[in-house]
């Protein structure tokens, strides 16, 4: 009889015994590969909505820096003014390479004038964009005109095959950009002068008219000089104009990244304890197996089996199990992760993005490894301790 | 191994008739008003509904799973379980759906698991599909 053959002869012989060790790898393996995806998902979501925005500083008016974190991080709508002088002000800073305004509107909630409630939009300056033209021209190949939009991953067209109504006004929705797992995929672009345009439609054809008061912007985004440093310009910016704030795109997200760290924290001493009672769980579970099969171990060990054999059959029956209750367990959280990654988003208050193929099969190895290895380092004491035994004790008792 | 699996495709099929009546936007005070001032459930409503009548037969073939001891009477209430759980599956994706904001319950909660449940009992069902032999065997 082979090695596997015995060990699969103990595996259904005891179903008992085997389907606890099989839940322990499970568990496990599940836990350890759901809190791998979450959390290198949030950390990817974060580099790229960062990456994305590309610029050195983002200045907002002061107090409304949770805001626009909000806004970018979860697509909750905000709306802030600040003077748009402000603008000539920043330009005239040394350091500053270029500067360009942006508007931050919503759409109305329950008016049939919006075809999309409380959705987040950015309107940009076509003329000193520097952050969203060359993206739009990466994944459209041109700028927009007047009356065309374009949205995040999640933004599709509701009246017909490509419009969305806003305030009564119908743009044209041009294309959706690749998902980040942040706000940004809830939110839609266009240029100032079709935010204008819809202002101005919405004063007859909207049920509240939309306002973007004359000469106020929502923020200013700027570009530093090549080898220049953004957090010297953000303290000039901080020093030569009132109430505004600087925010260095390093610091940007950083509430949702201390939230990450303390998550990591909790679920990092979480995983500890249950990676440590489930191999706690397994040993025990093997020393009692090993145990009740002294005599039938005693009788293979007379019959010619080397010590190496009779350790290596417990280990085989481990490593068994651990593979089938890990790869069971890694499957079951690769469908969670994605069927519940929307809820994830809620709950936890973190953006998320879905790993890329690469990356998710090695996350998955490190899973089923750490199974495997988890199983059999709890039998690996049990199966060196009867492997020791002498055949002639083990079979009078 | 077939006792477990029945039991899992018993627990699977309350969760496919309970969930939905927690989760859909009716139960969250959601409706659709018509023109005439009249409130609609919306269609997760009926979702959840359909899926009452496709936990049913997933249910039967998990209680009737444990009672069985014939090879064929396994297999067939194997398929049974697959048939109902791809029902499960695809009421809420293709055949009625959910509403369409991402962010509303039914699109968060019940969908979600309703394709989990509905996976899990496929699967449950096909291992006793192909497992039924055992139980000629065993006996």
């Amino acid at each position: 009889m082979s090695l596997f053959q015995l060990a699969w002869k103990n595996i259904s012989g005891n179903a008992f015994r085997s389907w606890v060790v099989a839940i322990c790898a499970l568990i496990v393996a599940a836990f350890a590969l759901f809190i791998t995806i979450v959390l290198r998902g949030a950390e990817t979501s974060l580099q790229l909505a960062s990456d994305r925005l590309g610029a050195d500083i983002i200045v907002v008016p002061t107090g409304a820096e949770a805001k626009v974190e909000g806004a970018l991080l979860m697509g909750i709508p905000a709306k802030f003014w600040m003077p748009s002088a402000n603008l000539e002000k920043l330009a005239a800073i040394p350091g500053v390479e270029n500067v360009s305004p942006q508007v931050y509107l919503e759409t109305l909630t329950g008016a049939s004038c919006c075809s999309v409630p409380s959705m987040f939009m950015i309107a940009y300056d076509p003329l000193t964009d520097f952050t969203i033209r060359p993206w739009l021209k990466q994944e459209l190949g041109e700028g927009l005109d007047l009356g065309e939009v374009v949205g995040g991953s999640y933004i599709s067209a509701t009246e017909g095959k490509q419009n969305i109504r806003i305030y009564g006004y119908l743009v044209t929705l041009k294309g959706n950009l690749e998902p980040t797992g942040t706000g940004l995929d809830q939110s839609m672009f266009f240029t100032l002068d079709t935010a204008r345009d819809i202002a101005r439609i919405s004063q007859t054809q909207a049920e509240t008219v939309l306002s973007i008061p004359a000469d106020q912007v929502s923020a200013a985004l700027i570009k530093v000089e090549p080898g220049g440093d953004p957090h010297r310009v953000a303290i000039q910016i901080l020093q030569k104009i009132p109430d505004v704030t600087p925010i260095e795109s390093a610091s940007l997200f950083q509430s949702s990244r201390k939230q990450l760290a303390s998550l990591l924290q909790t679920i990092l001493s979480m995983m500890g304890l249950t990676w440590a009672l489930s191999v706690v769980l397994i040993g025990l579970v093997f020393s009692m197996a090993a145990n009740e099969r002294r005599r039938e171990l005693g009788v293979i060990r007379a019959l010619g089996a080397t010590r190496a054999y009779i350790s290596q059959s417990l280990l085989a029956e481990a490593g068994i199990l651990a593979l089938c209750g890990g790869a069971v367990g890694i499957a079951l959280a690769v469908l969670a992760v994605f069927l519940f990654r929307r809820l994830i988003i809620v709950s936890f208050g973190i953006p998320f993005l879905l790993p890329s193929p690469g990356s998710l099969v090695l996350q998955i190895s490190i899973g089923l490894f750490l199974a495997c290895f988890s199983v059999c380092l709890a039998a690996l004491f049990p199966a060196i301790k009867i492997s020791r035994q002498d055949p002639a004790v083990a079979m009078r008792e | 191994m077939i006792k477990v699996l029945s039991i899992l495709i018993i627990i699977l099929a309350l969760v496919m008739a309970v969930v939905p009546v927690y989760t859909d936007c009716l139960s969250q005070g959601r409706a659709l008003t018509l023109e005439n001032g009249k409130t609609v459930p919306m269609k997760c409503h009926w979702t959840g509904i359909a899926e009452i009548g496709a936990a049913l037969p997933v249910g039967l073939a998990g209680i009737f799973m444990l009672r069985t001891r014939r090879k064929e009477t396994a297999r067939t209430i194997g398929i049974m379980g697959m048939a109902g759980g791809a029902l499960a599956i695809l009421f809420p994706t293709v055949l009625i759906g959910v509403c369409s904001n991402p962010d509303m319950l039914c699109n968060m909660v019940m969908r979600p698991t309703l394709i989990l449940a509905g996976t899990l009992a496929i699967a449950a069902s096909l291992v006793i599909f192909f497992r039924a032999p055992s139980l000629e065997d065993a006996a």
